[in-house]
C-alpha cells in the first residue's frame, strides 16, 4: 500500500453569504494516495472548487481534519501554509494566471524565488522544466506572445518547478479548444506515468475519462467515488 | 553569510518586480513621483537658502567689526524692550576711561546720533547723522570708497565736513561725484569729503543710509536732543584686540561704569554692553528659526507628495489583487508580499527624491549666479534627501503594503 498524500476526515466548509449559511463542503472524508490521477467532477456549486481550495491550503476548513503528506494543516499558521503551498503543491488554473509582461522563464521561476533558491539555479531549473514541456525555444516569450496551450504548459512547468508532492489543476482545459485540451490531458497522463500525483477539477465528463479515478460532488458531499472504467489515453504530440 | 546573500537577492527581486510594475503604468508613476520630487526639491532648497542666510549673516556681522563692544546707557532688562525713562547717561569721558583702564581696548569711538535733513541743488534726503571721531572707521571696519574719512583735526576744529553713505549719495547726487560738493544739513552748510564704502543691508536695515560728521560739529550745530551734559553721547563703540579680551572686556566695562556712576551692589546696571560675539549668536539663532520655518513650510509639500504615494499604492494593490493571490498560491508569505509593495513605494520615492535633489542643485546654482545669494547644498543634505525620500516611501507605502499582505489567498485569487 502506498502512503496517503492527502487524507480528509469529515471536512466541512461553511460560508455566510447575504446572512444565509451555505454548506459548501459538508462532511467529506477521502484519501488520495501517491501516484493517483483523480478527477473531481460536479456541477457548479457542488463544492468541488471549495474542496480543491482547501486541499490546496488556499482556504481553511470550518471543521474536520485535513492531512497533507501526514501534516495536519489545520494547526499551521499563514507562513507555514505558504511554505506548504510552495513546496508540496503545484497549482494549475483555468486562466493560466501567468504574470503579464514577464517572460516564460521568469514566470516559471517565481515559486523558486519564494523557496529562497538563488538566481542562477532558479534560471537553470526553470529552463529545464520548460524544455521538458517542449517550450525550450520560447523561454523569453511573454504570455501575450504564447498560444493558450503554450501558456498552460508554462503554467504546468511553473507548478512542477519546486518538485511538489501533488499537482492540483482547477478546470485546466476550461479555456482551451478540444485538441489543446487533449494535449494538456496527455501531458498530465505522462506526468502521472512518471509518478506524479494529480487532482484535476473539471465539469466535462470526457476530460474526466483521462483520469484513473473519478470523484463526483453534489451539494457539498461525495456521491460517487470509483475507478474510471473506460479510461482514455491521449497521445502526446 | 548565505542568509544575507539570499536576503539581498530577495530584495533585488523585489526591485526588479517594482521596476516592471512602475514601467507598466509609466504615466501614473511619473505623476506620482512628481509629488515627491517637488516635495524634496522644496525641502532641499529651503535648507540651502537657510544655510545661505546663515553664511551671509556671518559675513554681514564681520562687516560690523570683528571684536567690538557697543555700550548703551540703557539698563539691562532681560525681559521686554527698554522704557523711555530708562535712559541713563554716557559721556565721552566714560569712553576715555574705558580706553585707559580696560585691558585689550584698541580704541573707543563715541557716537551721538540725530535725524537730519540734507539739501543740495533742489534735492533733499532725510537720514541718520552719526557724530563720531576718526576712531569710528577702524573700529567698525568702515572705509571710504571715495574721498577720505574724518581726521583728528576735523574733530578738534569741529569742521563742517561730512562723509555720506551710498544711499544718501544716490538720492542727492544723481550724476557726478559727491566728493567736494556742498550740502546743507539742517540748513548748516557742509562739505562732502568722502563716500562710505557700501555695506549693503542686513535684515532689512540699510547700512548705507547714514552720514558721518565730527561729533563736535554735530553737538554744536545739529543736535536737537536735550542732553544732560555737554559731552553726553548716544553710545560708545569699543574696539578690542581679540575675542579673548572682548569677552573679558564685557564684564570690565560694566564694572568700570558701575564704579564711575557709584551704582551700589544689587542695583540694576544702568548700562548695556553688547558685543559683536553676542550679536552674531543672536543673529545665528534668528536665521536658524528662519530656516526652520522655511523647512516646515516646504515639508508640507513633501507630506502631500507622500499622500500621493499612498494613494497610488492603494490603487496598485487593488488592481493587482489577483497577482497577489497568485503569488500567495505559489508560496509567497505575507512578508514577501508586504516587502514587494514597500520596495515599490520606496523606489518611486527614491527616484523622485533624486530628481528633486538634482533640480534643487540646479536652482541653487542659478540662485547663486543671478541673485548672488549663497545656497550651499552639502553632501550631508544630499544624503539626507535620499534617505528621507526612502523613509517617506516606507511610511506612506506601509499601509497599502500591509493591506496587500493581509489579503486572503483565495479571495485575492478569485478577484477580477
Amino acid at each position: 500500500m502506498t502512503a496517503p498524500v492527502l487524507e480528509t476526515q469529515d471536512l466541512i466548509k461553511n460560508y455566510v453569504i447575504g446572512g444565509e449559511m451555505v454548506h459548501a463542503v459538508n462532511g467529506v472524508s477521502l484519501r488520495i494516495d501517491q501516484g493517483e490521477f483523480v478527477a473531481i467532477m460536479g456541477a457548479s456549486g457542488s463544492g468541488k472548487s471549495t474542496f480543491m481550495n482547501m486541499i490546496g491550503c488556499l482556504d481553511v476548513p470550518t471543521s474536520g481534519t485535513l492531512k497533507l503528506d501526514g501534516i495536519d494543516t489545520r494547526t499551521l499558521n499563514s507562513d507555514e501554509l505558504a511554505e506548504i503551498r510552495n513546496r508540496k503543491i503545484g497549482f494549475v488554473f483555468q486562466q493560466f494566471n501567468l504574470l503579464a509582461r514577464t517572460s516564460a522563464l521568469d514566470n516559471v521561476a517565481v515559486p523558486l524565488i519564494y523557496a529562497g533558491v538563488r538566481p542562477a539555479e532558479r534560471r537553470e531549473r526553470a529552463r529545464a522544466r520548460l524544455d521538458a514541456m517542449g517550450l525550450g525555444n520560447r523561454l523569453l516569450n511573454t504570455p501575450a506572445k504564447l498560444s493558450g496551450g503554450q501558456q498552460q504548459r508554462v503554467a504546468i512547468a511553473r507548478a512542477l518547478v519546486t518538485n511538489p508532492l501533488i499537482l492540483l489543476a482547477d478546470e485546466p482545459t476550461g479555456a482551451l479548444d478540444t485538441q489543446t485540451s487533449l494535449d494538456i490531458m496527455g501531458i498530465f497522463q505522462k506526468l502521472n506515468d512518471e509518478g506524479i500525483t494529480l487532482v484535476v477539477v473539471t465539469h466535462e465528463p470526457d476530460i474526466a475519462e483521462y483520469a484513473a479515478r473519478r470523484i463526483v460532488f453534489r451539494d457539498g458531499k461525495v456521491i460517487e467515488d470509483a475507478a474510471v472504467t473506460s479510461r482514455r489515453r491521449a497521445e502526446v504530440a | 553569510m548565505t542568509d544575507i546573500l539570499n536576503t539581498l537577492a530577495g530584495w533585488g527581486v523585489n526591485v526588479a518586480i517594482a521596476f516592471t510594475a512602475l514601467r507598466t503604468n509609466l504615466m501614473r508613476s511619473i505623476l506620482t513621483t512628481l509629488g515627491v520630487m517637488i516635495g524634496v526639491f522644496s525641502v532641499i532648497l529651503a535648507v540651502a537658502v537657510g544655510n545661505g542666510a546663515q553664511v551671509s549673516v556671518t559675513q554681514q556681522i564681520a562687516t560690523l567689526g570683528s571684536n567690538m563692544a557697543i555700550v548703551v546707557p540703557e539698563p539691562e532688562r532681560p525681559n521686554g524692550p527698554p522704557r523711555p525713562g530708562d535712559r541713563g547717561r554716557l559721556t565721552e569721558r566714560d569712553g576715555e576711561a574705558i580706553a585707559r583702564q580696560v585691558p585689550g581696548v584698541l580704541a573707543v569711538a563715541p557716537q551721538l546720533r540725530t535725524s537730519v535733513q540734507l539739501v543740495t541743488g533742489g534735492r533733499s534726503a532725510n537720514t541718520q547723522a552719526v557724530g563720531s571721531t576718526e576712531a569710528f572707521a577702524s573700529i567698525s571696519n568702515l572705509g571710504t570708497s571715495d574721498g577720505r574719512f574724518l581726521t583728528k583735526s576735523d574733530i578738534g576744529s569741529a569742521a563742517r565736513v561730512v562723509v555720506i553713505g551710498q544711499t544718501v549719495a544716490d538720492k542727492l547726487f544723481v550724476d557726478g561725484n559727491p566728493v567736494g560738493e556742498k550740502v546743507r544739513i539742517n540748513r548748516v552748510p557742509f562739505t562732502v569729503i568722502g563716500l562710505l564704502e557700501s555695506k549693503g543691508s542686513n535684515l532689512g536695515n540699510d547700512n548705507d543710509d547714514q552720514i558721518v560728521v565730527p561729533i563736535t560739529t554735530l553737538r554744536q550745530r545739529l543736535s536737537t536732543a536735550t542732553t544732560q551734559g555737554p559731552d553726553d553721547v548716544t553710545l560708545l563703540f569699543v574696539g578690542f584686540e581679540d575675542e579673548e579680551t572682548l569677552v573679558a572686556g564685557d564684564r570690565e566695562i560694566k564694572d568700570l561704569l558701575r564704579a564711575r556712576y557709584r551704582v551700589s551692589k544689587g542695583k540694576i546696571t544702568p548700562f548695556t554692553v553688547r558685543t559683536t560675539k553676542e550679536i552674531a549668536e543672536t543673529s545665528g539663532q534668528v536665521t536658524q528659526i528662519f530656516q526652520a520655518v522655511l523647512v516646515a513650510i516646504a515639508s508640507i509639500s513633501l507630506l502631500v507628495g507622500g499622500i500621493g504615494i499612498m494613494n497610488i499604492m492603494l490603487v496598485s494593490v487593488t488592481e493587482r489583487t489577483r497577482e497577489i493571490g497568485l503569488r500567495m498560491a505559489l508560496g509567497a508569505k505575507r512578508s514577501d508580499i508586504r516587502n514587494q509593495f514597500l520596495v515599490e513605494a520606496a523606489v518611486l520615492c527614491i527616484i523622485g527624491g533624486a530628481i528633486g535633489l538634482l533640480l534643487a542643485m540646479v536652482a541653487a546654482a542659478i540662485f547663486q549666479q543671478v541673485a548672488d545669494f549663497p545656497a550651499p547644498i552639502g553632501l550631508d543634505t544630499a544624503l539626507m534627501a535620499i534617505a528621507f525620500s526612502a523613509v517617506i516611501g516606507l511610511v506612506f507605502g506601509g499601509y497599502p503594503a500591509i493591506r496587500a499582505s493581509r489579503l486572503s489567498p483565495i479571495e485575492a485569487l478569485r478577484s477580477e
